[in-house]
């Protein structure tokens, strides 16, 4: 049978690593579902069960901030990174891992180097370049979402790079030479071969660039106004303190905090079963 | 085909790197902010200042010691859970999806989230039935360590993932066919295969952890306390609430200096740059 | 006889004509078609749909008045308005107008990017004799340098369980600190404290360094001196620390308290005295279960160790927030014209109703004099200080905070480390030295 063949792990072991890992990920996940229907005086003072339950909570998210505004700015921003990013990141794989010149490396290299700036050190410069350009274009850069679409893929280009050159290196160069042989181009090569072959990778890179867009707070906060608000920024709100009053909306903060999540979720559920295994024997001829 | 992706990281990335690179040398603080250009001049003071007069060593030693911890740790259990899920089985979907719940969460909810979990009067303790310190003090450094094991494991298990989709089937078959046990086939055929994804995967982690900045902030606030003083706080105190831009960007290209050195080490060791055959 | 008639007709209806941009009450006489001023205000997670309908009640107002538009924007937290200004400071591009806590407003002066009012621009504002005089504490390092207008006055106040004192036959909370100390030991029994302090707060620790420091005469900061080594406010520390170390009259898991577990704790009636909130936290407390239970009174003035006030006797220190005008605006008039309406007398009336932020217009607030309810909070308005002016505070700040933060470790055990509270005062006073010298 096919599925014993590939099997990795015995059933016993399966069973309690999964088990174990799900209790271990979704305990705090629970205390946020049960913290958004409680009391905020009650979780503020530690409380895991709901005493009372606060249900009204799930419908003022919607009104004290602009949820729905800025849940639909990030799905766009963070999915147009998402789907950028990984087309320009497989493209760019390609090129360096089929393709001998000079620099190779270096690029390479500085690819993952690039990774370890951190976002603090970037902040004022990246804003004082937007300014500027607006200045030279003669148009409103900063607030707009072009600019936080053009950072936001920026940023992620490198590791979403690197992800699509390992996951081509384990791909058998056979494939393309072949179908160089056969007199198809680079762009042929790349679209009907690599890429639907790389459906893993991809998936990995789109997800963690999604992300990128989606949960980044410093950027988002000073790089928008109202209308281009991000949800990021927006969840912001709700875990603000009045200084010497009022205490953080908790329940707000805890049910808006899973609908943000569930995007992401649900997309990867839908995704995840691209997640193939192997490739067919057949395509090597 | 690399010129689209190389104009923006230019653009985007290196310029304003350059940018920050000057700040650093830079007296730029909030009275001079305005006329930035006009900063005086100072060379390396803030560097030297950044390594005598500031907890910087400190912090350093703290970051890139819990971020090993936490990225040697989050190995296993992200291979693991690949593993676990490699197979069908009913719910995996669901299961798999459930695995991502907390590298999805904001860094911020997930600080929020776990210091009222681990606050003295919280339900951790509740459940411990003791008083226990957990965001101050000596136990703070472990708590760190278990938060950030717990949002980013998630990363590894995606990329683990994606490694094994790309085992052929015929290896498979030839592992079943030599009658290797569970064990030894993943010993001998599935770990050296996704050495490659796994490589990346670590490094990638251990800078993401490095640099993390708001679950510290969040889950222990600022100051920080001693133990978990770590770098990317310190630095963002340091420009974000004390105005001292131009400290901080020294700071900053310190640090990115210090990691540099073994990132290119290790790069060396598991030739990553290098075309495998 | 008609035609002169005619003649003066028309002249009258030309008189009237050329002044009838002033005679509207509240106009100003500005043409601001087509303008829009952008504000850079706090969301109020409290009344978010009431500061909606502000929002646009104000955008109408001033539409009405100046033909001009206003924009809100919202921030989260304090931190994330200062990285706004940075921005903006450094890009010449933002915001005309902000709204700015007053512990903030030195850093902002420090910038030199908004607008010092000059004795024309306060006429402009009307005057500032329209403002409640202790409000204008912390506009500028002195009255010829004022960034800040004062918008809404926020006191902090110690809050108490009714309950609880009457029923240890306490009938007023006490004045001075060790007077506080030895009611808070007489309401201690039980799993009930007599005091619930935030010790892990960002804020709340150096508020109370500060206050009995000042009481006791060292104003922290002095010609760009930092006096955090003198031994009144070492007492300071010692008293504050010691409340749950020494005298046990703070619940232990304090340590880990931010303000909203304090103000969750005495809500749910397990402590009699809150000190450090502001009237903010009435809306929490109205609430909770001591709702109807509790009421608000200045907190002590008399330093610890001492039986009078050498020093200032300040209440509280002068908090609230403050509309500065950036530099770069191109709106000038215009903005300061909208600062005139917000803080007008009916404004400010409507304003407090509504949200419930003292007044900073001298009429408004005479108006709320008569409350009863209000009387402690106004009272300590009145009484409160200005922290030093000078663009280093936020590090003086920090460093006044990081002394608690690195104490708590030994404060869980129990213990008052002298020597090593010494050491991290002895720290502090370095820090804070080093940032005023850079000052300017």
């Amino acid at each position: 049978m096919r599925t014993d063949v590939q099997r990795l792990l015995p059933r016993s072991v399966q069973a309690v690593v999964i088990a174990v890992l799900l209790v271990f990920v979704l305990t705090p996940v629970l205390y946020m579902l049960f913290a958004s229907v409680n009391d905020d005086l009650a979780v503020a003072r530690g409380a895991f069960w709901p005493k009372s339950l606060h249900l009204d909570n799930y419908s003022k998210i919607w009104s004290t901030v602009d949820l729905g505004a800025g849940l639909g700015n990030s799905v766009v921003v963070a999915g147009s990174v998402a789907v950028v990013s990984a087309l320009v990141a497989v493209a760019t794989a390609y090129v360096l891992v089929r393709f001998q010149f000079l620099g190779r490396g270096l690029i390479l290299r500085g690819l993952l180097a690039l990774q370890s700036i951190p976002g603090t050190l970037m902040l004022l410069p990246v804003f004082v370049l937007f300014a500027n350009l607006s200045a030279v274009l003669g148009v409103q850069v900063i607030g707009t979402r072009w600019a936080l679409f053009v950072t936001y893929l920026t940023f992620a280009l490198p590791f979403s790079t690197w992800v699509m050159v390992t996951y081509l290196r384990g791909l058998p160069a056979e494939l393309d030479e072949a179908a160089r042989l056969d007199g198809a181009s680079s762009w042929r090569i790349l679209r009907s071969i690599i890429i639907p072959l790389s459906w893993p990778g991809l998936v990995v890179a789109s997800i963690f660039a999604f992300l990128l867009g989606w949960n980044d707070v410093l950027f988002a906060s000073v790089m928008t106004n109202p209308d281009s608000r991000t949800v990021a920024v927006a969840l912001q709100v709700f875990g603000a303190t009045q200084e010497g009053g009022a205490i953080p909306v908790y329940g707000q903060l805890m049910a808006s905090a899973l609908i943000c999540a569930l995007p992401v979720v649900v997309l990867y559920l839908v995704f995840q079963r691209f997640l193939v295994g192997g490739l067919t024997a057949g395509g090597v001829k | 085909m690399l010129t689209p992706g190389g104009v923006l990281l230019v653009l985007v990335i290196l310029v304003p790197l350059g940018v920050a690179l000057t700040v650093s040398l830079l007296d730029l603080d909030q009275y001079t902010l305005r006329e930035w250009t006009g900063a005086p001049f100072i060379a390396l003071d803030n560097y030297v200042e950044a390594v005598t007069d500031t907890p910087l060593p400190h912090a350093i030693w703290v970051s890139v010691g819990y971020s090993a911890l936490v990225t040697v740790a989050t190995l296993p259990i992200g291979l693991a859970a690949a593993l676990a899920t490699q197979q069908r089985f009913k719910g995996r979907a669901l299961v798999r999806s459930a695995f991502l719940i907390p590298y999805v969460l904001p860094a911020f909810v997930v600080g929020t989230v776990w210091r009222t979990i681990l606050m003295p009067s919280g339900p951790a303790n509740s459940l411990l039935g003791d008083g226990r310190l957990w965001l101050n003090g000596p136990d703070s450094y472990w708590t760190l360590v278990v938060v950030q094991l717990w949002t980013s494991w998630p990363l590894l298990y995606l990329l683990a993932a994606s490694g094994l989709q790309s085992i052929a089937e015929e290896v498979h078959e030839a592992a079943a066919l030599d009658g290797a046990g569970w064990w030894a086939k993943l010993r001998h055929v599935v770990f050296p295969h996704l050495r490659g994804v796994l490589a990346l995967a670590l490094i990638i982690a251990f800078l993401h952890n490095l640099n993390s900045f708001t679950l510290p902030y969040v889950l222990f606030g600022v100051p920080a306390p001693h133990d978990v003083e770590v770098l990317p706080v310190l630095t963002y105190v340091e420009s974000f609430q004390n105005f001292r831009f131009g400290l901080s960007a020294a700071m900053a290209v310190l640090s990115l200096v210090l990691v540099a050195i073994p990132l290119s080490v290790y790069l060396r060791a598991v030739r990553l740059n290098q075309h495998e055959d | 006889m008609k035609r002169v008639s005619i003649i003066a007709a028309s002249l009258l209806f030309l008189a009237a004509c050329g002044s009838g941009g002033d005679d509207k009450p509240g106009d100003t006489g500005l043409n601001g078609a087509g303008k829009t001023l952008n504000v850079l205000v706090q969301a109020n997670t409290i009344y978010p749909d009431q500061q909606r309908a502000w929002f646009t009640e104000i955008n109408d107002k001033f539409k009405a008045q100046t033909g001009a538009e206003v924009k809100f924007e919202t921030f989260a937290s304090p931190n994330d308005e200062l990285t706004k200004i940075q921005t903006s400071v450094l890009s010449g591009q933002g915001p005309d107008i902000y709204s700015l806590g007053t512990t903030f407003t030195p850093t902002a002066y420090a910038t030199g990017a908004f607008l010092e009012l000059k004795d024309d621009d306060w006429k402009k504002l009307g005057g500032k004799d329209a403002f409640l005089p202790s409000t204008l504490g912390i506009s500028g390092p002195d009255a010829e340098h004022q960034v800040g207008i004062p918008f809404t006055s926020r006191p902090f106040v110690m809050a108490y369980n009714t309950e609880l004192l009457k029923a240890a036959g306490i009938d007023k909370p006490a004045t001075s600190w060790d007077e506080l100390l030895v009611q808070a030991k007489q309401l201690t029994k039980g799993d009930t404290y007599g005091l619930a302090v935030a010790y892990a707060d960002g804020f709340d620790p150096w508020k109370f360094i500060w206050a009995m420091s000042v009481q006791a005469g060292n104003p922290l900061v002095k010609d760009k001196k930092a006096s955090l080594n003198d031994p009144v406010t070492l007492k300071a520390y010692q008293t504050y620390l010691g409340w749950l170390a020494t005298d046990k009259v703070v619940n232990p898991a304090a340590v880990g308290w931010k303000n909203a577990q304090a103000i969750a704790d005495f809500g749910a009636g397990k402590a009699a005295f809150l000190p450090m909130v502001s009237a903010t936290s009435k809306v929490t407390l109205d609430k909770s279960s001591v709702a109807g239970k509790y009421a608000y009174a200045i907190m002590p003035t008399v330093p610890p160790g001492q039986t009078s006030t050498p020093g200032v006797g300040a209440t509280s220190i002068l908090s609230g927030d403050n509309l500065v005008v950036a530099k770069y605006t191109k709106n000038k008039d215009l903005a300061l014209a909208l600062v005139k309406l917000l803080t007008s007398p009916e404004q400010q009336e409507s304003y407090y109703k509504t949200f419930g932020e003292l007044p900073t217009n001298a009429t408004a607030a005479k108006k709320l004099q008569s409350d009863p309810a209000l009387a402690p909070i106004i009272d300590s308005a009145s009484k409160a200080s200005g922290t030093p002016f000078n663009g280093a505070w936020s590090q003086v700040q920090l460093a006044l905070v990081n002394v608690v933060v690195q104490s708590i470790p030994a404060l869980k055990d129990g213990k008052l480390d002298e020597a090593k509270l010494k050491q991290l005062i002895a720290d502090g006073q370095k820090a804070a030295q080093d940032a005023l010298d850079k000052s300017k």
